[in-house]
C-alpha cells in the first residue's frame, strides 16, 4: 500500500471561486522523492499545505475527497498530530524564522522544545542535523544576521531535526546558489535513501532529473503528466503547456530538428547532452 | 544591530548565574521596599547598598554607570525640579523663580521620589542586564507560563527591530522612486502615508506565514514542553526568594501599620 494517497482531492481556498486542485489522484511510495513542478499559480503550494495539513486544518476552505499518509486520514486528524508525522519548509525563509530564539541552535531546537524532546537527545538530534545540512559552523550566529540562502537552510534543518516520515518543501532552494542548491538536493536524497518520503516543489529541472524519483506536472490544479523525470521533463507536452524546460533539453530538441541529435531521448542535464552530441 | 536584539550582557558572575526568577523577584523587592519602607532614606541607602554592590557583583558597573548617567539620572532629575517646584507642601520657601517655589518639604519629597525612580528604573535595568531573555521565558515557562504567553514577550522583543529594517527599507525604495522624504514636516507626513500600507500588509501576511511555520514544528503540541536550556536553581536561590519575600511583606506590613 503507498505511504501517500491522494483520493479526488478538490479544494478551494474560502475567498476563491475557482478550485485550486482539482481531482488530484496521487500515489507516492514510503522513500519515494517526489518533484513537483508547474507554473504560478498551478496549485503547486497548495499542494504542499494539503499533504502538511495546513490545508483544509489551517486555511478552512471546501475540501472534497481523501488525503492519507501513512495510514492515517487527514479529515480524521487534527493538525497538531498531522505535522509530527509530515514536516513542512516552504520558499520565505525569513518567515520561517520562529522569532522566539537568539541563537541558530536554539532556533533548530525550538521545534524539538515543543514536542517534548529531552535536553540531552535534543542537543545531539539539534548538532546531527546542522553538520548534515553543513550549518555547523552558524550555531551561535543569530538567525536574522543569515543571508537568505543560509537562512533557508536552516529553514529545512529545522524540519529535518524533527524526523518527519513525510517532508514537504515548497521550493526550498529559491534563494541558493548552485553549490548550496546541489548539496540541499543531496541531503534530500540522502533522506530519501534512509525511508523518509520526500515531496518537493522545485523549478531547477537539471537538478530533478538528476536527484528525484518520479516527475508531477501540475496546470491550473490537474496534475498534467507524471513518471519518470528524464520522461516527463523532456516530453512535448511541458513545452506546449507553457513549462519551462532545461536548456539543455531545448538546445538538442532544436539539434534534433537539424538532424544534428542522433539519440532518440533528449537530454535535461549537461552530462546527458554532452554524452548526446558525442555519438 | 542585528546580533544584539537584548539588553543581555553576557558575563560569568554570581548575578548571571542566580536563576531568573530570583532576579525577578530581587528587582520586585527592591522596588517594593523602595516605595513601601516607612523610613525617608530607605531609596537612598537602597541605591549605595543593594544597586551598586549588584552591578559590581554582576560585573557590569560600567555599562550600568553609562546607561544610569544617559537615562536614568536626566529622567529622575526632570521628575526631581517638577516636584520640588509644583508640590504644594511646606510654607518654608527657600528658592524662588518668577511664581514657582520651592519650599524644603517639597524638596525632600522631591528627592525622595526622584530616588524611588531612580531604584525601580536601575533594579530593571540591572535585571534585564544580566538576564537572557531565553533564560527567563524558559524557567517561567517550566514554572507553568503558558508557551503562547512567552512566544508573544520574545518575539515581539526581536521582531520590532526587523519590522524597522523593513519600514526603512520601503522608505528607500519609494524615494529612489522620487518620495519626498526632506521637505516640510506636513508634506512629509503626508508622504507617509503610502508607506503604511506595504508595511502593514506586509506584516500581515508575514504573520500568517510565521504561524504556518510555527504550527509545523509543533508549536501547538500537547506534549509537555523541554527547553534547551537548563536553568540552574538552586537550594539558595530558594532560600533568597523566601528571604525577600519576608522583606517585602515587612515592607509593606509597617508601612500598613505606621499610616
Amino acid at each position: 500500500m503507498a505511504f501517500v494517497t491522494l483520493q479526488n482531492v478538490t479544494y478551494k481556498y474560502p475567498l476563491t471561486e475557482k478550485p485550486v486542485l482539482q481531482n488530484i489522484n496521487l500515489q507516492i511510495q514510503e522513500g519515494e522523492f517526489v518533484s513537483v513542478i508547474g507554473p504560478n499559480g498551478a496549485g503547486k503550494s497548495t499542494l504542499c499545505y494539503a499533504l502538511a495539513g495546513f490545508v483544509p486544518h489551517f486555511f478552512k476552505g471546501e475540501i472534497s475527497g481523501e488525503i492519507e499518509v501513512d495510514g492515517k486520514l487527514s479529515s480524521k486528524s487534527t493538525l497538531d498530530t498531522w505535522v509530527l508525522n509530515v514536516g513542512l519548509a516552504f520558499q520565505n525563509p525569513f518567515n520561517q524564522i520562529s522569532g522566539a530564539k537568539y541563537t541558530v541552535f536554539e532556533e533548530i531546537a525550538f521545534g524539538l522544545e515543543n514536542i517534548g524532546v529531552p535536553r540531552d537527545e535534543m542537543k545531539k538530534r539539534v548538532e546531527d542535523a546542522m553538520s548534515l545540512t553543513g550549518i555547523s559552523e552558524l550555531a551561535d550566529r543569530s538567525p536574522y544576521s543569515l543571508s537568505g540562502g543560509q537562512q533557508q537552510r536552516v529553514a529545512l534543518t529545522s524540519i529535518l531535526v524533527m524526523r518527519p516520515r513525510l517532508l514537504v518543501l515548497d521550493e526550498p532552494t529559491s534563494q541558493m546558489d548552485p553549490i548550496g542548491t546541489r548539496e540541499v538536493f543531496g541531503v534530500v536524497r540522502k533522506m530519501a535513501e534512509e525511508g523518509m518520503t520526500v515531496v518537493m516543489v522545485e523549478h531547477k529541472v537539471e537538478w530533478i532529473a538528476e536527484f528525484a524519483d518520479r516527475v508531477i506536472a501540475l496546470k491550473e490544479g490537474q496534475i498534467l503528466m507524471e513518471g519518470k523525470p528524464n520522461e516527463v521533463l523532456t516530453s512535448d507536452l511541458l513545452t506546449e503547456n507553457g513549462f519551462g524546460v532545461s536548456r539543455y533539453t531545448s538546445t538538442a530538441r532544436e539539434a534534433k530538428k537539424q538532424g544534428l541529435w542522433k539519440k532518440q531521448n533528449l537530454p535535461v542535464t549537461l552530462d546527458e547532452a554532452v554524452e548526446g552530441f558525442k555519438k | 544591530m542585528h546580533e544584539r536584539l537584548s539588553f543581555h550582557i553576557k558575563r560569568d558572575s554570581f548575578l548571571h548565574s542566580l536563576n531568573p526568577l530570583t532576579k525577578l523577584v530581587l528587582t520586585l523587592a527592591l522596588i517594593l521596599i523602595a516605595f513601601t519602607f516607612p523610613y525617608y532614606w530607605t531609596p537612598h541607602i537602597l541605591v549605595l547598598a543593594a544597586i551598586i554592590p549588584l552591578s559590581l557583583l554582576g560585573k557590569v558597573f560600567r555599562e550600568f554607570s553609562v546607561t544610569a548617567l544617559r537615562l536614568i539620572i536626566p529622567a529622575a532629575g526632570f521628575l526631581f525640579l517638577m516636584q520640588a517646584f509644583f508640590q504644594p507642601v511646606g510654607t518654608d520657601i527657600i528658592f524662588k523663580f518668577y511664581f514657582l517655589d520651592m519650599t524644603m518639604e517639597s524638596v525632600l519629597f522631591a528627592f525622595r521620589n526622584a530616588m524611588r525612580v531612580f531604584v525601580m528604573v536601575s533594579a530593571f535595568t540591572l535585571f534585564l542586564v544580566t538576564t537572557h531573555p531565553s533564560e527567563l521565558m524558559s524557567d517561567l515557562t517550566r514554572r507553568g507560563l503558558p508557551g503562547q504567553f512567552a512566544y508573544v514577550i520574545i518575539s515581539t522583543l526581536q521582531i520590532l527591530p526587523q519590522m524597522q529594517a523593513k519600514a526603512q527599507t520601503i522608505i528607500s525604495a519609494q524615494r529612489s522612486r522620487g518620495l519626498d522624504t526632506e521637505s516640510s514636516f506636513l508634506k512629509r507626513a503626508g508622504s507617509l502615508i503610502p508607506l503604511i500600507g506595504p508595511l502593514v500588509f506586509g506584516s500581515l501576511v508575514e504573520v500568517e506565514e510565521r504561524a504556518i511555520a510555527i504550527e509545523a514544528r509543533g508549536f501547538t503540541s500537547k506534549q509537555v514542553k523541554t527547553s534547551l536550556h537548563e536553568v540552574p536553581d538552586t537550594a539558595f536561590d530558594q532560600f533568597l526568594r523566601w528571604a525577600l519575600l519576608v522583606f517585602i511583606i515587612i515592607s509593606i506590613g509597617l508601612n500598613l501599620w505606621l499610616s
